[in-house]
């Protein structure tokens, strides 16, 4: 009996794409959980940070630091294209219009006629370059058992894991500076924050620019150990995104980084599981069949969430929900 | 008259008898019509006897022109054809029985400086069921340097019948107005679709995100009964009608009645509504495979008025629809279930407080609108082509329709959903025909800065 995979899901503890998704969901956190606005386009937020890091580091030649600040320009432009005519709107219209944009976005990058700038279908490669070029750890193989890291896969882990812990901090005194009172006031009743004289527009806007910029920045952590393929964002993606913010709590900082990490972990065992089940002949089932599955498993475990426990694991009651 | 029909109590069971019925006589009364137009299909060609055939047809990326005098072979098993593609590039090769066939191209024949095929696609596996005609295998050459691969992405809606592009010579007018037509009946399998969504919307506030997949169920429905199973076209369309609702019903009792009840607020019912159709889409994957199904059906021109050429296919879905579209206008308006509907829409706790069973109604509308989106998908299939995530890929441009007419209002559906399919196929003529449904979604995004009420909604519904 094979159990190696036990170590692969461990692996996911700690995995470039956990540190992405926690990131992009904190992101979605902020956006969603704190404010209120709903967000179904944080893939599309995701894509035009990655395509704007990618592009500026592979066809303009941008040193990293220049590429991350692109990337957030890029994110900045796209909320307030968003923003501007869905924000005053009633919430519903802010989702449609997101989850449009995220769409388009998709479309439009993988256009044949665009292949010189993204890649088309096939994405984008190679822009890890300017990353490594600043990687202190000497080269070599780290890690135990199974569990081998080389030293640039290393780098972008500990960076990784080192800005998502900085940013949640960030997030957290901000959500506890009269901002964030401000946020958490129009989450909870939009027009007694206006009668207080405050701009909820402006706020909103403010909160939509902050979560875009972290589902930019998450997709850099994201394509340096891989590379830029458009179709991983596509709508799933931002559903990914709120089973996670659900399943660690919507309402907290530190509930994304939680989900984030036993959203992998459990999809990573589930498939363990499966291709043992699988290859045991103790299922009936195809290998092609066991793609679907976690989608299955995502779908089903975002309605029960939704239903039974709307607060998450390390959720408040009180905070409970969003409206 | 109008007395008795208003008196009637249309339970959800009435209102799928009537759809059923009509959908039934209207098939029956045009298939007799269409077999003796195919008799001027363009493509004459010694095959065009056997039962099923594929089509070849090549061009060329750059400019769209075909190729003739390309080689291809079709072959399975013992069965081996090779035909050389004429002047429209085009070639019908007639085969012996359905199954899977290896479509080659001999690239030796292929002129120079007319580019190659990107690899992987040459040969291709076609699938052919039986009865199926045309069934496209087109080859796309492109010129060296740009390797295009077109993948089947998540909305490869080929749309066979806005194939009609006649080359590079064409004016615009040729090149528009079959766009058009297409568009207009494409907006009308939207139209079923929305029109759901829409009264769901409006007698329970949800934003369906899993209307997608009660149109893919139809469409899986229709696979079911006439690829499958054999049965003839009608009973699979009636089939897909009926299991339709009957999945609405379902979802309604199993799910949505129950989350109500619980007082569970609309936001996170668009959560639930996400999940489920997440989890749906991949049941359907499943069970089907990740691939295209074809519905068996005769792909061959039966209709051509200038520049414009439909299938018998188009010409029935369009006619179901439209009537079925009359049916539903009349139900909501003439029909005490239908004015009780609109009642709950404008007002829910004022139609509960008149004695309106709104609990009923929304029943009603669940069946109704499941009904709806499975004959629409159904009739989708048999438009383009279909799989597991059809009603996912049309999902956003259902509700690009809704947001366009007004949320809430059904005729605004109708209207939002025949601009929306329009502007889809028109928009090929301008843009890379794989961009086609972006020009939906930015018209949906700008008609939000302009009227985000939508054409026919009201002001107040916004808040």
């Amino acid at each position: 009996m094979d159990l190696s995979f036990l170590l692969l899901a461990l692996g996911q503890l700690i995995s470039p794409q956990t540190i992405a998704y926690a990131l992009a969901a904190l992101g979605l956190a902020v956006q969603f959980g704190f404010t209120g606005l709903l967000n179904f386009g944080q893939a599309g937020f995701m894509a035009i940070g990655g395509y704007a890091f990618a592009i500026t580091t592979l066809r303009l030649g941008f040193p990293f630091w220049l590429a991350v600040l692109s990337t957030i320009v890029a994110t900045t432009v796209m909320a307030l294209i968003l923003g501007i005519p869905t924000l005053r709107l009633r919430a519903d219209y802010l989702a449609i219009v997101t989850i449009a944009a995220a769409e388009i976005v998709r479309y439009v990058v993988k256009t044949p006629d665009l292949i010189p700038l993204t890649g088309g279908s096939d994405g984008l490669n190679g822009s890890s370059i300017t990353f490594d070029a600043i990687n202190p750890i000497p080269p070599g193989s780290y890690g135990f058992g199974p569990l081998r890291y080389d030293e640039n896969d290393l780098w972008i882990i500990i960076v990784g894991w080192i800005f998502v812990l900085l940013v949640a901090l960030l997030v957290r005194q901000l959500m506890r500076s009269p901002w964030g009172r401000v946020i958490k006031g129009i989450r909870e009743d939009e027009d007694a924050v206006r009668s207080l004289g405050k701009n909820v527009f402006s706020y909103k806007m403010q909160s939509l620019i902050l979560g875009g910029a972290l589902g930019g920045l998450a997709t850099i952590i994201n394509i340096i150990p891989t590379s830029l393929q458009p179709d991983n964002y596509g709508t799933q993606t931002t559903f990914f995104l709120l089973t996670i913010i659900l399943l660690g709590g919507a309402t907290t900082v530190f509930g994304p980084l939680v989900g984030a990490i036993v959203f992998w972990v459990v999809l990573s065992l589930a498939d363990g599981v499966l291709t043992l089940l699988i290859n045991s002949h103790l299922l009936p089932i195809s290998s092609v069949q066991q793609g679907p599955i976690r989608f299955i498993i995502v779908g089903v475990a975002l309605m029960l969430i939704v239903i039974f426990r709307p607060s998450g694991l390390v959720g408040k009651k009180r905070e409970a929900f969003f409206a | 008259m109008r007395h008795d029909t208003t008196r009637r109590r249309t339970g959800p069971a009435a209102l799928l008898t009537v759809f059923a019925t009509a959908a039934l006589a209207l098939i029956l009364a045009f298939a007799g019509g269409t077999p003796a137009n195919a008799a001027s299909s363009p493509t004459p060609s010694p095959n065009a006897s056997a039962a099923q055939s594929i089509q070849v047809w090549i061009r060329k990326a750059s400019d769209r022109s075909n190729v003739a005098g390309v080689k291809v072979t079709v072959s399975s098993g013992s069965f081996s054809q090779t035909v050389t593609t004429g002047k429209d590039g085009k070639s019908l090769v007639g085969l012996p029985g359905g199954g899977t066939y290896k479509v080659q191209l001999d690239e030796s024949t292929v002129p120079k400086g007319a580019g190659s095929i990107p690899s992987g696609l040459n040969p291709r596996q076609v699938v052919v069921s039986a009865g199926n005609q045309a069934v496209p295998a087109y080859f796309i050459l492109v010129s060296a340097g740009a390797g295009t691969t077109p993948t089947p992405g998540a909305t490869s809606g080929s749309s066979t019948a806005g194939d009609s592009d006649a080359g590079p010579s064409a004016s615009p007018f040729e090149l528009v107005v079959p766009r058009i037509v297409t568009g207009l009946i494409f907006g009308l399998l939207l139209a079923l679709a929305s029109i759901g969504v829409s009264l769901i919307y409006g007698t329970t506030g949800l934003n369906n995100f899993a209307h997608g997949e009660l149109v893919t169920f139809g469409a899986l429905m229709g696979y079911v009964f006439s690829a499958v199973l054999g049965l003839p076209g009608i009973v699979a369309i009636i089939a897909a009608t009926v299991l339709g609702g009957a999945f609405g019903f379902v979802q309604d009792l199993g799910l949505w009645k129950p989350l109500r009840k619980r007082g569970v607020a609309l936001v996170p019912l668009m959560i639930v509504s996400i999940g489920l159709s997440l989890a749906l889409r991949y049941i359907f994957q499943f069970i089907f495979g990740p691939d295209q199904l074809v519905l068996p059906a005769d792909n061959r021109a039966a209709l051509i008025l200038g520049p414009v050429r439909l299938r018998s296919t188009d010409i029935i879905s369009a006619i179901i629809c439209i009537v079925l579209l009359l049916l539903v206008a009349f139900v909501l308006l003439r029909t005490r279930i239908g004015k009780a509907t609109r009642a709950v829409s404008d007002n829910r706790s004022l139609a509960a407080a008149s004695g309106i069973d709104v609990e009923k109604v929304i029943r009603t509308v669940w069946v109704g609108a499941g009904a709806l989106a499975g004959l629409a998908g159904v009739l989708i299939g048999y438009y383009q082509s279909l799989r597991w995530d059809t009603g996912a890929s049309i999902l956003l441009l259902i509700f690009a329709a809704v947001t366009l007419g007004g949320f809430g209002t059904a005729f605004g559906a109708l209207v939002g959903s025949l601009v929306i399919g329009v502007i889809t196929d028109v928009s090929t003529v301008f843009i890379p025909n794989n961009l086609k449904y972006v020009a939906a979604l930015v018209v949906l995004i700008l008609i939000l800065l302009v009227r985000p009420q939508g054409i026919l909604g009201k002001a107040s519904r916004i808040g």
